[in-house]
């Protein structure tokens, strides 16, 4: 006995190091699948705070390039503007048709302005904190996006700061189609370089060529139909060989993000709070 | 009393300059230098396995919480502070029961580069296959071990010397 507790008293450190392991490794595997645990990542109120003081001073050393990417995108949209004005003149002959056009389109979504504070390229499965959380009506499964195209979805929230799954994350799936043909399949990242992702589950009848632009479906309610997401660069054939990858040039550089936008679909809560209901009735 | 303190404001500085600076740094898409480990590397021979196993989980911790990858860090830096004893014994014939702080003066210029090398090679490889679990890539794998233990090592001695012309 006596020497069974000496053995133990001589190699107690042996316990707390498998104590430790044991702890780290429970983190480690419920963050993937356990919603509440806003306490262990970069949006608790601590690190948040750390992280947006340092983004105040850092994101004045990328705004040169952000500029020239405005002015850009700007004149770009502009010249844009000016051609469809003119064709939708000669086509109708109606002037108000524009100004009904524009709120059309926006028409159904809630758009906040929010900015990146955190995030990674690195790893298998990236996240990216924004400075803006529940309290600024930010919500789980609304998406994100920059000026050149889609970012990702949020995950979670806490008061002041939430947590995106952008498209660089093993769990990320975006539904996308082809601009040209609305041909749809699903974003997917595969590891590797920050600048491309897949498309998966793209028919074999499908009809698309190197360089199509790739956009959002809308068949989720997390984005409206239309938004950039990149273009194809390489083409080859599933693992089952019953549909097409498409290798994806990415239209938003992780690498810059700076602003971004948060876009939720007005009725978004009330359908959501309707699911559950209904989820909750079932059981 | 004091030591504690000059430890934590170590604690915090080193995971500050962690996490805001070499976190976002990715020398060539691969190599991310982990200096934090400096921390566990410096701590007094004396400190027993127990108390350096918990500084060295905290640690961890408090760079997972901001780096969005609870438990990686921790678990790889606990590992570190464990087999730490050992490294020492394998690189000095100084008893470990002499209490001395590991340091280019205090062990000399080959053991403390043995030291650390061995101590980042051991970190880099545990952190970054636990960061890889889900894609296996053993070549890129190996270049990022690499890349980011030597990153590290340079990291470690230009903190030493730093250190030494202060002292």
């Amino acid at each position: 006995m006596k020497n069974l507790l000496d053995f133990f008293l001589k190699y107690n450190y042996w316990f707390l190091f498998i104590l430790l392991e044991v702890i780290s490794f429970v983190l480690l595997f419920r963050f993937n699948n356990y919603q509440g645990s806003v306490f262990f990542t970069s949006s608790n109120y601590v690190s948040g705070a750390v992280f947006e003081t340092a983004n105040r001073i850092t994101s004045y050393f990328h705004l040169k390039s952000i500029n020239d990417d405005l002015v850009q995108k700007n004149v770009e949209l502009e010249l844009q503007i000016e051609n469809l004005r003119e064709k939708l003149v000669t086509l109708t002959n109606d002037t108000t048709g524009i100004e009904r056009m524009k709120n059309e389109s926006l028409m159904g979504y809630d758009i906040f302005k929010a900015k990146v504070i955190n995030s990674s390229l690195t790893h298998a499965d990236n996240y990216i904190t924004l400075d803006k959380g529940e309290k600024d009506g930010v919500r789980s499964e609304m998406g994100v996006v920059d000026g050149n195209g889609v970012v990702g979805i949020v995950y979670m929230t806490s008061d002041h700061y939430s947590v995106v799954i952008p498209v660089l994350n093993s769990k990320s799936s975006i539904s996308c189609k082809i601009k040209r043909s609305d041909y749809f399949g699903f974003l997917k990242w595969d590891g590797g370089a920050a600048s491309h992702a897949v498309v998966k589950d793209m028919p074999r009848h499908s009809l698309f060529s190197l360089g199509d632009t790739i956009v959002t479906s809308g068949h989720s309610a997390v984005f409206p139909s239309g938004i950039p997401v990149g273009t194809v660069e390489d083409i080859s054939d599933s693992h089952d060989g019953l549909s097409y990858l498409l290798k994806v040039k990415l239209f938003t550089d992780f690498g810059k993000l700076n602003d971004v936008r948060v876009i939720a679909k007005k009725g978004h809560e009330e359908q959501k709070r309707l699911e559950e209901q209904v989820k909750r009735n079932s059981k | 009393m004091i030591g504690v303190f000059h430890r934590i404001e170590w604690f915090v500085g080193l995971v500050l300059v962690q996490v805001l600076i070499l976190n976002q740094m990715h020398i060539y898409g691969y190599a991310t230098p982990f200096l934090y480990i400096y921390f566990i590397l410096k701590m007094n021979s004396k400190i027993g396995r127990n108390e350096s196993m918990i500084w060295a989980f905290l640690l961890g911790l408090a760079v997972d919480v901001f780096g969005n990858t609870p438990g990686m860090n921790a678990a790889a830096a606990t590992c570190l502070a464990f087999f730490r004893p050992s490294l020492l014994r394998l690189v000095t014939l100084r008893s470990l029961d002499e209490a001395f702080r590991p340091s280019v003066k205090s062990l000399g210029v080959s053991s403390f580069f043995r030291y650390s090398l061995l101590a980042s090679g051991l970190f880099c490889t545990l952190l970054l296959m636990i960061d890889t679990l889900s894609f296996f890539q053993w070549e890129k794998l190996l270049l990022k071990i690499i890349s980011s233990t030597v990153s590290t090592v340079v990291l470690i001695f230009c903190a030493e010397s730093i250190g030494r012309k202060k002292s």
